[in-house]
């Protein structure tokens, strides 16, 4: 059987093109090429050549509009023993291609081809035509004008119509050798014979029956010339006769052949209108043909030869020209159907391999024509069997390539072959619209296919036959698919088997095979880690001054692990990128197989070339899957896409795209493909991560900060100030040129100063230099919560991890940015764009351990009466220009803070009682302090800020106790009582009532009650010691608050009025001692005064009131049994007191008993105003207001 | 019912959604897969076929060698196809029309549940 058969095959001349001398593969077949173009010659254009010399038996020839034509064979054919019975099949001329360049000597040349020409005995033209001679062959290859002819070099059109005008000279000098051939035919007849004819010895009936055969046999051969001349109503008429012979004579074989001939020959003369009338001749026609060729089947030869192949090749041409109908009408695929299953059907009694290889290939190849592609598909896998049947290496070479056609069909195909041809790809590099439609395609493919037994079928035989064939790069490609998309289906030993065939096939391979189809391991995008907190990113705006601020996260987290595995975000935020900086991206792999897999290299690819990728080996265990970290550096900048990974793994490199894997989860999870490999490598499901932008911006400055004194974690005790330094280097390549310092975080006022100018001073900051920044600290308080973790002793070193989970330390955010204008071109690339600043997070690690704690806060009021004296109170408030006189030691004394004011009396004295306990195992010392307005004491002894501090003497708590701290808080009170104390404290509060009138609403009340509490807690510090570096404060504040809510009032304001007593009398008495000079005797005349104060900045008017009592209590002025005599008036005494100035009243008492007795003065305020009014918390300005002294003590000794 | 016979039913998208060897031949791993191979081809003749008639059971449509494939195309385009070596047309329609109707019932289950599945596949091999 021959391949490419059809019906017009039988007007074909057949020409043998053989190279000559050494033709150069790539020149031959472009010589080949050339011919190619030349297989039609019209009749018209060989006139020139063709000259009759006896009258030409092609009496019908069509000069005009016929033609010769060609069928070049490269390389040539054996000779057929069918050439008698078909003379197309013989090969009528021979042409040798001679390339000179390569062949130098011309003689030898054309004596080789002589000798090759030998082998066409059939031949009746032969030529040799020799290209690209140069000036010497053309002159010596002159002289050999018979055959050889001669190609000057030329372009290659030039060329062209050379070639052209050899070939039709050719095709002339063939018609007249067929003219020849004919007339001889006809005069003498030719015994023509095919291999059915019984070649024993013929008995004389079958010699009888041999020679009536003979002229019809004649006659069929005389059509087939005509028809290989271009004459096809000669051939029709030779036909003709030729049918009716064989007819005669019984002679099936050759009526099919002379039927076939006529159908030619009709197809010929008619083939400018092909319609459905001569369809259906032709259809009936053929069928006839193969009828007659089945009837010529003689059981007697069939073991030896057959008619079957041109039984089925008569089947084969009649399907190509249904097919060609069948392009334009579709009804016919039925009958094309038809006959190739029952050419199929006959392909299994044909002897020969070759023909059976032959048929499938055309049974393939037409319905492959039709649109069946896995019909074709299936018997070109039959072709691929019987090539492998065939043990040599060109036949699995073949099988290979066969099966290569079909993986398209199976749905196997390599990557190579799918989206469009490599070296493309190679030159433009793959697109993204590109790649997107392939992965659409991919998806449907993979819902579409499933038929895993047939896959993995071919990709075995294709696995088998590269093998077989010496491909090791396709059987690595095969054994690689096989693998990959198939390993649910392969047992672990197969699994081994594949493997070992994939490290075979790369041992061959030279290092650094590439191959387009993928192996192990899967690779899918596991997320992009953001920046590290010491490096991220913030964009600036040229127009914005301060481009930190708003940048930073509204929320309490900076940096949290969650952000980290949101690919929510990832996806949609853009990622900015460094030259020069290392990135990474996680990547997951996946070795769902039951052996050992080690990559040797995986890298991220990028296409555009502006990325080092750093290469990492890895090595997955079976059945595992690993999510591991690859980076690299950004060289230029502009975006950048990562489309996958590239994989050296099992000897050859292989690109990895993300989107593929992405494609098989998908189909996973809607049951299309066979298994997730991930999930059964027991990792967790992922969300689809979409590929972000990612866009490298030139080089930033980089700040890389470090706790001097180890980043450790610092151990604090709750309250503790302490100072650290905190160094920061420029790591990158750019200066440092901006730099700002903010807080963030919770806790941050625990950070007590910060050192901005420090900063600022040091800018610009040269890459490679470094800056110290102390900072002070303060530990925080902490939280119940807190407590509960932190509060046992021994598990404080424990919590600490816990601790820094709650992010409850504060971060320093240093916000940083290099040149502004970096460099003309870049700048004029992005736009007007600054380049991005920095933002470095600097989260302080401390640990806060639970110290000394406040238990709780008491407000106590003591009671420590005074005596009368003799000596004059002290007015206590200094800006009395009596202070002025004061002696030396009461000023000391006036230090101590704990101090009787003999004037005010020593009722309602009042104190902050503060429990302090110690949870801790170290000792600590606690030292109060209290600060003093420094308008008010400034000429007392003044600390650094202008201020007065008491100091007390330092209480020491040992480990585990508690111990009380009294506060006296006698000194906050106010020199004056006006409504200027409330108006400074609203000042204060921020209150923009300046204009406030001495009128008081309840709010406002509380609001300056707040006010005045918060000034007189801020004065108030309580500081401890531990040990020799630990030192703080104790915030005492809240719990003092609480304790000092109520009362006040009362601690701050002086009373409008302050009554004292004194004794006035003469202190000659002789019998008084120093020490006793305040006593007082009973039965004597005490002349005594009482001293009244206005604190007020108005004139009071008052009635006062002088009252006496016994140590029982009752009143010893009045009444039936006073004991007392007075002398002056003691009740309703109408005084005036000009602002703060003081009155004095005089009397004198008469003790009749010894004993202690309490004097004390009250008054009522007449025509108050409303600041004594609010002072007095009266409900109704009707109310009399009613001030009342301190007791004083009178101890009135006995006169005995 | 047959000698030699493979029964595959396809899905509406020529994805194989169910797959049999049946029959008392003895089952050898390369014949099952050339069956698949038939049949898989045979998709594209019914392809054609299915559109120009009205009938649901084709039969002998495609062969291969002694193997021939019979069709039964659904309404929903799901095609059960069997391969078998033996001309009985009879027998295979009825055994389409049963496994049709038990396909109904199954489909109607769903057939993503194994039991109803493994009721399913006894009930064909019963059926030959």
């Amino acid at each position: 059987m021959e391949p490419d058969v059809s019906i017009e095959t039988s007007c074909m001349i057949r020409i043998a093109v053989l190279p000559v001398g050494t033709v150069p593969a790539s020149v031959l077949r472009d010589y080949f090429s050339m011919f190619l173009r030349h297989h039609t010659i019209p009749l018209a254009a060989i006139s020139s050549f063709y000259t009759e010399h006896q009258k030409s038996p092609f009496a019908q020839q069509p000069w005009d509009a016929g033609s010769i034509r060609f069928k070049f064979l490269l390389g040539g054919a054996p000779p057929s023993p069918w050439e008698d019975f078909q003379s197309n099949r013989k090969i009528l001329a021979v042409i040798g291609i001679c390339h000179c360049p390569s062949t130098p000597d011309l003689d030898s040349a054309v004596e080789q081809f002589a000798a090759a020409c030998k082998s066409y005995s059939s031949a009746l033209v032969q030529r040799c035509f020799a290209f690209c001679p140069c000036d010497s062959q053309l002159e010596d290859g002159g002289k050999k004008e018979d055959v050889l002819r001669l190609f000057p070099p030329a372009d290659h059109q030039t060329l062209d119509i050379h070639l052209q005008t050899m070939m039709q000279e050719i095709a002339a000098s063939l018609l007249m050798d067929f003219e020849k051939w004919v007339l001889k035919a006809e005069s003498a007849g030719t015994i023509l014979k095919t291999p059915l004819d019984s070649q024993a010895s013929l008995s004389s009936e079958e010699v009888l029956k041999a020679k009536k055969r003979r002229l019809g046999r004649a006659q069929k051969t005389i059509g087939d010339y005509c028809l290989l001349a271009g004459s096809p109503v000669d051939a029709s008429a030779h036909y003709t006769t030729a049918l009716e012979l064989a007819r005669l004579t019984g002679d099936f074989f050759w009526f099919a052949g002379a039927l076939e001939g006529s159908v030619c020959a009709l197809l010929m003369d008619r083939v400018s209108h092909i319609d459905a009338v001569l369809e259906d001749e032709v259809k009936y026609q053929y069928n006839n043909v193969i009828l007659h060729y089945r009837k010529s089947f003689i059981q007697d030869n069939a073991q030896r030869v057959s008619p079957l192949s041109f039984e089925l090749e008569a089947t084969l041409k009649l399907a190509r020209f249904l097919c060609s109908s069948y392009l334009c009408r579709r009804n016919l695929s039925k009958e094309v159907v038809e006959l190739l299953t029952s050419a199929a059907d006959g392909g299994k009694s044909l002897i020969d391999v070759n023909d059976r290889l032959v048929l499938f290939v055309e049974i393939a190849r037409l319905f492959g024509t039709i649109g069946y592609q896995r019909k074709a598909a299936f018997f070109s896998r039959q072709v691929a069997q019987l090539y492998l049947q065939q043990d040599n290496k060109f036949a699995a070479t073949s099988a290979m390539q066969v099966l290569a056609m079909t993986t398209k069909a199976y749905r196997v195909q390599s990557k190579a072959s799918m989206p469009d041809p490599p070296h493309t790809k190679k030159q433009t590099g793959p697109s993204h619209t590109d790649s997107g439609k392939m992965h659409h395609h991919l998806v449907v493919s993979l819902f579409e296919s499933q038929w895993s037994t047939l896959q993995m079928v071919v990709l075995r035989e294709i696995l088998l036959s590269a093998v077989r064939a010496g491909d090791p790069l396709a059987a690595w490609s095969a054994a690689a698919r096989l693998l990959r998309q198939y390993y649910p289906l392969i047992t672990p030993p197969g699994q081994n088997g594949l493997a070992s065939a994939l490290n075979n096939s790369a041992e061959r391979l030279p290092s650094g095979t590439r191959s387009a189809d993928p192996a192990l391991p899967f690779v899918r995008l596991h997320s992009f880690p953001l920046h590290p907190s010491q490096m991220d990113i913030i964009k600036r705006s040229p127009t914005k001054e301060d481009w930190w601020a708003g940048s930073a996260p509204s929320g309490p987290f900076i940096y949290t692990p969650f952000s980290k595995g949101e690919p929510n975000d990832t996806s949609k935020q853009e990622l900015v990128w460094i030259v020069g900086e290392p990135v990474q991206v996680l990547v997951e792999l996946a070795n769902p197989c039951g052996f050992d897999l080690r990559v040797d290299s995986i890298y991220l690819t990028v296409h555009s070339g502006s990325f080092d990728a750093f290469p990492i080996s890895v090595d997955l265990p079976p059945n595992s899957s690993k999510v591991i970290t690859l980076s690299g550096i950004p060289t230029s900048v502009g975006p950048i896409t990562i489309p996958g990974c590239t994989v050296h793994c099992f000897g050859v490199i292989t690109e990895h795209h993300f989107k593929d894997v992405d494609n098989l989860l998908l189909g996973a999870a809607q049951g299309l493909v066979l298994s997730d490999p991930f999930r059964c490598c027991g990792s967790a499901k992922l969300r689809n991560i979409s590929v972000p932008s990612i866009s490298v911006v030139p080089p930033l400055p980089l700040l890389v900060s470090h706790v001097l004194g180890g980043d450790g974690a610092i151990m604090l005790y709750e309250g503790e100030i302490r100072d650290i330094w905190v160094s920061l280097s420029n790591a990158g390549t750019a200066p440092v040129e901006q730099a700002h310092i903010s807080l963030s975080g919770k806790n941050q006022d625990s950070i007590i100063s910060i050192p901005y100018e420090t900063l600022k001073s040091v800018l610009p900051l040269k890459p490679g230099a470094e800056v110290i920044l102390p900072l002070t600290l303060k530990a925080w308080q902490l939280g119940p919560m807190d407590f509960e973790i932190g509060g046992g002793r021994a598990a404080a070193s424990g919590s600490t991890g816990r601790q820094f989970k709650d992010a409850s330390v504060p971060t320093l955010l240093i916000h940083y940015a290099g040149p502004s204008t970096d460099s003309g071109d870049v700048t004029s690339a992005t736009g007007s764009t600054l380049p991005p600043g920095r933002r470095l997070v600097l989260p302080l690690q401390v640990c806060v351990l639970p110290g000394m704690s406040l238990i709780k806060a008491r407000l106590l009021s003591m009671e420590i009466p005074a005596h009368i004296g003799k000596a004059h109170p002290k007015p206590m408030h200094e800006d009395d220009p009596t202070t002025e006189t004061v002696e030396e030691s009461e000023r000391k004394m006036e230090k101590r803070l704990v101090k009787i004011d003999p004037y005010r009396g020593s009722w309602g004295l009042r104190f902050l009682e503060l429990e302090l306990s110690n949870p801790t195992d170290v000792v600590f010392e606690i030292g109060v302090s209290v600060q003093l307005d420094g308008t008010d004491d400034n000429n007392l002894s003044t600390n650094q800020d202008g201020s007065t501090e008491y100091g007390y003497p330092k209480t020491r708590i040992d480990r585990d106790y508690s111990a009380r701290v009294l506060v006296p808080l006698e000194h906050f009170k106010l020199p004056v009582l006006d409504d200027s104390f409330f108006m400074r404290d609203f000042c204060n509060e921020g209150s923009t009532s300046s204009s406030r009138s001495s009128s008081f609403s309840e709010k406002n009340t509380k609001a300056e009650l707040n006010a005045s509490i918060k000034s007189l807690i801020s004065r108030i510090k309580v500081r401890w010691q531990s040990g020799r570096n630990s030192s703080g404060e104790l915030n005492i504040k809240d719990a003092v608050h609480t304790a000092l809510q109520t009362s006040v009032m009362d601690v701050l304001l002086p009373d409008p009025l302050t009554f004292g007593f004194r004794l006035t009398r003469d202190n000659s008495s002789p019998q008084q001692g120093s020490d006793s000079k305040d006593s007082v005797l009973a039965n004597d005349m005490t002349p005594m005064e009482v001293l009244v104060r206005n604190n007020t900045k108005e004139m009071i008017k008052m009635s006062l009131g002088i009252s006496c009592r016994d140590v029982a209590g009752e009143n010893c002025i009045e009444g039936e049994k006073s004991t007392v005599l007075w002398a002056g008036v003691l009740n309703g005494i109408t005084m005036e007191v000009p602002p703060l100035q003081e009155s004095k009243h005089t009397f004198s008492l008469y003790f009749l008993v010894p004993g202690e007795y309490t004097l004390v003065a009250a008054a009522v305020i007449e025509d108050a105003n409303d600041v004594l009014r609010a002072r007095a918390k009266t409900d109704s300005p009707d109310e009399p207001i009613y001030c009342r002294g301190p007791p004083f003590h009178v101890r009135v000794l006995g006169t005995a | 019912m047959a000698t030699t016979a493979s029964f595959i039913i396809v899905s509406r998208n020529d994805i194989p959604i169910y797959e049999a060897e049946v029959g008392s031949a003895t089952k050898r791993e390369d014949a099952a897969q050339l069956h698949q191979f038939v049949l898989h081809a045979a998709l594209d003749i019914v392809q054609d076929l299915a559109w120009t008639t009205s009938a649901m059971f084709l039969k002998n449509i495609d062969r291969f060698n002694d193997l021939v494939v019979s069709v039964y195309v659904t309404a929903g385009h799901t095609r059960l196809m069997l391969l078998h070596d033996s001309r009985n047309d009879d027998g295979i329609k009825s055994f389409f029309q049963e496994v049709h109707e038990l396909y109904i019932k199954v489909n109607f289950l769903q057939l993503g549940c194994s039991v109803h599945v493994l009721v399913f596949h006894l009930s064909i091999v019963e059926k030959n």
